[in-house]
């Protein structure tokens, strides 16, 4: 019988479950003898804590703070600097200082509002003047190409915060199970919560137990964050030697969890007479926020976008994150890739305006082809169809009509288009050096096969794609193959689920380990089968240099935007988005079209237009849902995807990163509608319509 | 805190002689205000009449030229009800979300007394006034002696609107414009509502009002007058006039949703840019 193309799409095996509101979610988890805790947060951006006023505590009542923890005050990630609780300093509004843990969630609420915490005020630092990491690499004679450039020009790009928003805000439940920390979350890492906890605890491995709970949403928000509530929650579990359920509020999420980095871009041109770009300066700003966290892995996604779909020989790339007393920023959908391919986009669009040139055929010149060097002197080693997905880009959406009709200003419409890639998994030897991913299948007796791999489904479809991906390989029905949630009791660490990594790496693994399986099949018999993340040979790259391959393969983007601009109101009415994308071969095409509506709304609409959120000495102004303003059904345009097959040959059928790349893009793209729509440079994202008042008011 | 469910209108009444209390229709508001860490009560600071299930009130009647709105009757129950003047109809259509429009009244956002609320808005532009019970008397006050400021109104302790009167009119032309953060479940940065009724060529009527850009709605019957009986085309051509004659009443704030320069230039667009559409 012929198989089925893989891509054809099935049903989500979770929608049902989702949808009835049968899936059981971290907050619907209720044990016996449950108590609840509550956080005491910092109310100013920085200060020394002089005192610590409790309220009388009745019995069964604890407060649980930096003298409790019997490891290291860290929250284990990448860098020492954010401690599980702040023992002598706060660095940002809503920082968690303490905990009051009971079991009655009026008095707990009652109690902490009664903490009063006396502090010594200090002068905070906002802005992006206080730089904790600088990053820096080069390519060619970047100072060659700009002595001797013909003309030179230079612009300078902002974004701003953006919240990821999910519907499921930060929350854990832990209880002791036998002296084992166990804790059940909303998490997109199960191992990083394990590896933070291990830490913070001084605990033996086999001590603390992650299990990941139905997520609902996570977009980047739940990679790090939860490192820091978990080991908190940990903390509580051992004072209190009791079931605890640990949930933030809307509010609470809002002020203190991580949000995407808002950014200052430099980008300066050395063009030679023939109007090619002979060199390029970038200089990438990001605002860290009060911990770096993630952050310097952030800056360094952005900046290895800083030629995005361009070849250019000569590149000189330099990278802040400030440090400041507000919010820690973090990882989102991106991973600091939006902020550089806005910059990007809109600079190679100005660049070509500035030189009286049509801005399609500047790009195209510039376009980059198989063969080429990356922005750090690795190889596009794989085909690239950028020619053929943009020219589809334009028939869908009659773009050269519609840009031609829209350059006269009467009309208040406009039309842009953004050209992208995105690296598909972790960046440099990351994989290689600090994940090593494993994963295991395991077949029971009786045939049936599970999945056993560190990766999470937050909504993004695994528990659908890996259970049909193994049942095709081993050529078993469906229901055969079985995805529990992780539980690190029994996963192996197949790593994080970040970096567009799930299906092309972690996947990969799983389709190879099925092969092993089926080659090895008895029946009868409990089988395992094994597999572990190898590099392939002529990857290299100098983490020290930021120089080489800096991803294994790369998927590609086409995002079109209509709009039309009210001259009454200044608000934009986002028409139609036509998208094309490479992603080398969905899974699940449905899976993937849902990964592309998701990412057009919170690329284009979110923060290319809508999304605005903005701090007054370290207070974030929007904390709620009523004043963040994410897009609703209404505001989402017409939408129409086109997925084209370029198979990677090391990705399970050809697969390579989605969920990052449908984001990544929206917002020049959008911008540059708005642009022509109105007539003047953007330089700012989002395009809010106080923004395009202002343009239109003051040039 | 005492949480009072009275059986009857008179009985609630009664209830509000005991001081001042918060009287809750649907909730979308102090419910909000009020909010406390899920799965714990609300956290009043009055003691709180609930009165959302007193039927009695719940009606919408038309009598002659005259519409009675009901404390109680909520936003869908006015959207579908054949005699809601139309203004008010463009407005519930953009108002809130199909789920708060089922709970929220016309009553409660007069209550609540924000510049933002789109309902009161469109009842500053008709005219409309409100009935106010106490256990011994009933006083009928127009809409903007109603509201005094932002949640603040002239009712006395003792007092609930028990209706809200409508006068039905017929306008030529009508316009809403809800300029929110988005285009739907969203509170207003500006909103706008404009009406107008010509004899022949000539204006008779010319309402304009402006939500979300003062402490209370901004309408001027002053300057409505002024333009009574000119033709449409003079009134075009005085258009620039007529926005400068609304600017000084246009004082809107910097906030979290957008600011002061942006609601000033475009509430004033939409005076202008109404003008030019009659």
């Amino acid at each position: 019988m012929k198989k089925q193309d893989i891509s054809r799409s099935i049903e989500k095996v979770d929608s049902r479950e989702k949808i009835s509101g049968a899936a059981a979610f971290t907050s619907d988890i209720k044990l016996d003898g449950m108590h609840y805790a509550k956080s005491v947060r910092s109310p100013i951006p920085r200060g020394r804590i002089k005192q610590v006023n409790l309220p009388s505590l009745p019995k069964g009542y604890v407060v649980v703070d930096h003298r409790d923890i019997p490891g290291e005050n860290v929250v284990k990630m990448i860098h020492d600097d954010w401690p599980v609780f702040p023992k002598t300093e706060v660095a940002y509004i809503g920082e968690p200082i303490l905990l009051v843990v009971g079991p009655d969630k009026e008095k707990v609420a009652e109690l902490a509002d009664a903490v009063e915490i006396e502090f010594e005020e200090l002068e905070p630092t906002f802005g992006f003047t206080n730089s904790a990491i600088d990053l820096h690499y080069d390519k060619g004679d970047p100072d060659r190409a700009f002595e001797t450039a013909a003309r030179t020009v230079s612009y300078e790009y902002e974004t701003g915060y953006q919240d990821q928003a999910y519907i499921e805000p930060q929350g854990f439940v832990g209880y002791l199970d036998e002296g084992t920390y166990t804790l059940v979350g909303s998490i997109q890492c199960p191992y990083y919560v394990k590896n933070a906890v291990l830490a913070t605890m001084a605990a033996d491995e086999d001590d603390v137990r992650v299990i990941q709970a139905p997520v609902g949403g996570a977009f980047g928000g739940k990679e790090e964050f939860p490192s820091l509530t978990a080991t908190q929650l940990a903390v509580a579990l051992r004072k209190v030697q009791k079931p605890i359920k640990f949930i933030y509020e809307r509010e609470e999420d809002m002020i203190a969890t991580t949000k995407r980095h808002p950014s200052k871009v430099r980008m300066e041109a050395a063009l030679d007479e023939n109007n090619n770009i002979q060199g390029l300066r970038a200089h990438v700003g990001l605002d860290g926020g009060a911990y770096l966290g993630l952050s310097g892995v952030v800056l360094s996604r952005g900046m290895l976008a800083a030629t995005n779909a361009y070849t250019i020989d000569n590149v000189w790339v330099d990278g802040d994150v400030y440090v400041t007393n507000t919010v820690p920023n973090g990882a989102f959908r991106g991973f600091g890739a939006p902020q550089m391919i806005f910059a990007i986009e809109m600079f190679i669009h100005h660049v070509a305006k500035e030189v009286g040139e049509d801005t399609y055929t500047f790009r195209t010149r510039h376009q980059v082809s198989q063969g080429d060097l990356t922005s750090t002197g690795g190889v596009y080693r794989d085909p690239i169809i950028l020619d053929e997905m943009s020219k589809k880009a334009e028939e869908i959406s009659d773009y050269h009509r519609k840009r031609k009709e829209y350059e006269d200003p009467d009309t208040f419409k406009g039309i842009g288009m953004s050209w992208f890639l995105h690296g598909c998994g972790f960046t440099g030897s990351g994989e290689q050096e600090k994940i090593k991913a494993r994963v295991k299948l395991k077949k029971d007796a009786d045939g049936t096969v599970r999945i056993l791999v560190a990766a999470v489904d937050m909504g993004q479809g695994p528990k659908t794609t890996f259970r049909k991906l193994v049942a095709d390989v081993l050529d078993l029905p469906l229901e055969q193959v079985l995805f529990p949630y992780p539980d690190t009791r029994y996963v192996p660490d197949s790593g994080p689920t970040v970096a567009s990594r799930t299906m092309m790496v972690v996947g990969g693994l799983l389709a190879r380990a099925a092969k092993d399986l089926k080659e090895s099949w008895r029946e009868g018999e409990v089988q395992e089968a094994m597999q572990r993340y190898k590099q392939p040979d002529y990857i290299e790259w100098d983490q020290d240099r930021m120089k080489g391959d800096a991803y294994p393969a790369y998927s590609w983007g086409v995002n079109v935007v209509e709009v039309e601009v009210s001259k009454v109101t200044y608000e934009v009415d986002i028409k139609h988005v036509w998208s094309v994308y490479d992603l080398g071969k969905a899974i699940d095409e449905r899976i993937v079209l849902g990964q592309a509506d998701g990412g057009q709304a919170q690329g284009v609409v979110g923060l290319g237009y809508l999304e605005v959120m903005e701090h007054e000495g370290g207070a974030l102004k929007q904390k709620n849902l009523t004043d963040y303003i994410i897009p609703t059904a209404v505001d989402m345009p017409k939408t129409e995807n086109h997925i084209m097959d370029n198979p990677y040959p090391l990705g399970p059928y050809g697969a390579k990163g989605v969920g990052e790349l449908t984001l990544v893009g929206g917002p020049p793209a959008v911008a540059l509608a708005i642009e022509q729509a109105i007539g003047r440079r953007v330089r700012k994202a989002p395009v809010t319509p106080e923004y395009i008042m202002e343009l239109i008011h003051n040039g | 805190m005492r949480h009072i469910i009275p059986k009857t209108y008179r009985e609630a009444l009664e209830h509000l002689k005991s001081g001042s209390l918060h009287i809750l229709a649907g909730g979308t508001d102090l419910m909000v205000q009020n909010r406390a860490w899920s799965e714990t009560p609300v956290a009043f600071k009055k003691d709180t009449l609930y009165v959302y299930n007193l039927e009695e009130l719940r009606y919408i009647e038309r009598e002659g030229d005259m519409l009675h709105v009901g404390a109680l009757a909520s936003y869908d129950m006015l959207e579908r009800h054949p005699d809601t003047p139309s203004a008010l109809k463009r407005c519930i259509a953009l108002l809130a979300s199909p789920g708060l429009r089922r709970v929220a009244t016309l009553a409660g956002n007069i209550g609540n007394a924000s510049p933002a609320a789109d309902g009161v808005l469109v009842l500053y532009a008709l005219d409309a006034r409100v009935v106010l019970d106490s256990a011994d008397a009933t006083r009928e006050i127009p809409i903007e002696e109603a509201i005094t400021g932002p949640g603040r109104t002239a009712f006395e302790d003792g007092e609930m609107i028990r209706e809200i009167r409508i006068p039905l009119e017929d306008f030529d032309s009508e316009r809403f414009k809800k300029v929110g953060g988005r285009k739907a479940d969203a509170i207003s940065k500006v909103s706008f509502l404009g009406a107008a009724a010509f004899d022949g060529d000539v204006i008779k009527d010319l309402r304009l009002a402006l939500g979300a850009v003062n402490t209370t709605v901004v309408r001027r019957r002053e300057i409505e007058a002024q333009y009574q009986g000119l033709t449409a085309a003079d009134l075009k051509a005085r258009s620039q006039e007529i926005r400068e004659a609304y600017a000084p009443y246009v004082r809107p704030i910097d906030d979290q949703r957008s600011t002061a320069t942006y609601r000033r230039q475009v509430a004033l667009n939409l005076i202008e840019d109404y003008i030019h559409s009659l």
